[in-house]
């Protein structure tokens, strides 16, 4: 197995002028990414996600732990005997050599011939979509065709993981889809392993099979995209993903003053919980106002306040007791319902998420 | 807008006339002449002796020729060879105290070179440098130096490290990095400081008279009697032998420049015959 073992990696960046403390550290990371992963650190910008990266590419020193990959440690092995390959938030394609070259750059520097580079990297022009460019210089190239061409230099010389950096960040939305839809296609045709670094949450979401949530040096948490929507591990996690309706608690009870509309946690985790996140599409409208909570359900009560049209469905805006709740209904619904209305909101208290901060 | 246009033309075509071409014509006439004095407008005896004597006679122009060209070529390799690290490092590595190097290798441009050439002249007469080619190639060095490191890292600014980061994963090592990315982003500058430092070598006077002692001949050398009183058609024409070596220099220069982007062109198109 070529997994990518990180162990209690650690970097520190010191300011020169004072040098008591660090301006910025990567606080220890301990990971383990398995062969053929498409594995996303996702962050802010400044969270230290890039530094992790540069520091898997070997482009900065470590201060402390190790990297092995399968059974060798690389920890101390240069970037250009690692055989891994990076795809940078430019394309960095090398201006005085046609795509061709630069896609085979690579193969020679492994000395490869030159008949055989030519032809591996048509080979892999023809996979990202770039047939018969090849004598064509990097400026004659669109921004998307460059960063293509970018993408095949990396993965020609069969790299044992690709490293990217914000690759598609420089591209304009329509683009980047498109990147995406190739990216994800190349990742399953060759099961190179992956490491991409984003800031963005759908590209994150999208594209990968595990995410690590990165903030301040810290890696947060690592999961699947589906279980970090559904189960951030911390305050910090659910507001980089952007979850909505955060109600903040104390003593194990959430939710609205009116003990009606409040959950209560009786359990052994009453203590450490602070927050319950209750998503938008778990909550379910209903003009009914004789609703009244029960034991399996929990009901809010409020007014409507907006409704914004999103993508096939709407968001509806609920100005509650004492803050806003949002939830997602359908087209249909939507015409029920008008802005200033009462309205009453459900949720199954199985579903229900608690984290702690 | 064509108008404009052509009126600028007009007025860049005047100006080039009269200020360069137009101070060859008494040169190339006085080269001519035979004892053209105040207060004729136009020699009054043509005469192609001073040519015989600065080509033909046993006057040594060739081997000057040939002794200021080497200089400078050498002097303009040994420029490249330390220019391209120090300004790789003076731009590339939070150096301290790095405007102190920097003083330091521009001072010659600042400072009349022939003040440290006094000094350095005791040094090599120590060292038995003078009257020697070497000595004199060390000597040019101090003014020239400064035109090469300011054209080297001009060029190092504008190369990100990115670059070589990229060609790091790619898996190039020092000498392929600096060979096949570094090197092509530096070339147009340091044909730029080149052609300086090739000029610069090739007017020396002062430099080359203290520390050659006059007996290492470059054209300057043999070219400055004559204007300070000799005969003023030899001087003239030694003036114009002088204008078109430095400009075949830099046509060589200019070539070589372009034969090397030839190549990198002919190689990448042999990939469509492949």
């Amino acid at each position: 197995m070529n997994q990518l073992r990180i162990i209690q990696l650690e970097k520190k960046f010191e300011d020169r002028k004072k040098d008591e403390n660090p301006v910025f550290s990567l606080k220890p990371v301990h990971l383990t990414i398995k062969e053929g992963e498409f594995f996303s650190l996702l962050g802010p910008s400044g969270c230290g996600k890039t530094t992790l990266l540069k520091l898997l590419a070997g482009l900065e020193q470590a201060d402390q732990g190790e990297i092995w990959i399968g059974e060798t440690e690389i920890t101390n092995v240069p970037p250009e005997s690692r055989n891994f390959a990076m795809v940078f938030q430019q394309p960095l394609l090398f201006p005085h050599m046609n795509i061709e070259d630069n896609i085979a750059f690579g193969l020679k520097m492994k000395k490869v011939k030159r008949a055989e580079r030519i032809e591996r990297a048509r080979e892999m022009l023809g996979h990202v979509g770039l047939k018969g460019y090849g004598q064509r210089f990097p400026d004659e190239l669109s921004g998307g065709q460059q960063q293509r061409a970018a993408l095949a230099r990396a993965l020609v010389s069969d790299p044992r993981v690709l490293l990217m950096d914000e690759p598609f960040s420089a591209l304009d939305p329509s683009l980047r889809e498109e990147m995406r839809i190739l990216l994800s296609r190349i990742h399953q045709e060759f099961g190179t392993t992956v490491v991409f670094v984003t800031h963005d949450r759908e590209e994150a979401f999208h594209l990968s099979d595990r995410i690590g949530v990165m903030s301040d040096g810290n890696l947060l948490q690592v999961a699947g995209a589906k279980e970090l929507y559904e189960k951030p591990a911390s305050i910090q996690v659910a507001s980089f993903l952007g979850l909505k309706n955060i109600l903040k608690g104390s003593a194990g009870k959430f939710g609205m003053e009116n003990r009606s509309q409040q959950v209560e946690l009786a359990d052994s985790r009453k203590s450490s919980m602070t927050h319950l996140i209750i998503h938008p599409e778990k909550l379910q409208l209903s003009t009914d106002l004789e609703k009244q909570s029960t034991a399996e359900e929990i009901i809010f009560e409020g007014i409507v306040k907006q409704l914004r049209f999103n993508h096939g469905f709407y968001l509806c805006t609920v100005q509650t007791e004492n803050t806003l709740l949002e939830c997602s209904i359908s087209s249909r619904q939507a015409e029920t319902v008008s802005i200033g209305q009462k309205v009453k909101l459900s949720a199954q208290l199985k579903g229900l998420h608690f984290v702690s901060r | 807008m064509k108008r404009q246009r052509l009126l600028a033309n007009t007025f860049l075509f005047i100006f080039l006339l009269m200020f360069i071409v137009l101070p060859f014509v008494p040169l190339v006439l006085s080269s001519f002449s035979y004892n053209w004095k105040w207060p004729n407008v136009l020699p009054e005896i043509f005469s192609l002796s001073a040519w015989k004597y600065v080509l033909f006679d046993n006057s040594g122009t060739w081997q000057a020729i040939g002794t200021s060209l080497l200089i400078a070529f050498i002097v303009t390799a040994i420029n490249i060879i330390l220019a391209v690290p120090a300004a790789n490092a003076l731009v590339r590595y939070p150096l301290k105290g790095r405007w102190l190097f920097e003083a330091i290798i521009f001072a010659p441009i600042v400072i009349p070179a022939f003040v440290a050439v006094l000094g350095i002249h005791l040094t090599f007469l120590r060292f038995g440098l003078t009257e020697t080619i070497f000595g004199v190639v060390l000597a040019h060095l101090s003014p020239t130096l400064p035109y090469v490191v300011r054209a080297a890292m001009t060029s190092y600014n504008t190369l990100s490290i990115d670059w070589e980061d990229q060609a790091r994963m790619l898996g190039a090592g020092p000498l392929s990095r600096f060979y096949h990315v570094v090197l092509p982003h530096l070339l147009p500058g340091i044909a730029a400081g080149a052609s300086l430092s090739i000029l610069i070598s090739l007017s020396q006077y002062l430099i080359t008279f203290i520390i050659g002692s006059g007996q290492v001949m470059t054209l300057p050398i043999l070219l400055f009697p004559f204007i300070s009183g000799g005969d003023p058609a030899i001087a003239s024409a030694y003036s114009l032998v002088f204008a078109g070596m430095a400009v075949a220099a830099l046509l060589i220069l200019d070539l070589a420049l372009k034969r090397y982007y030839k190549k990198k062109q002919a190689a990448a198109s042999k990939g469509v015959r492949e």
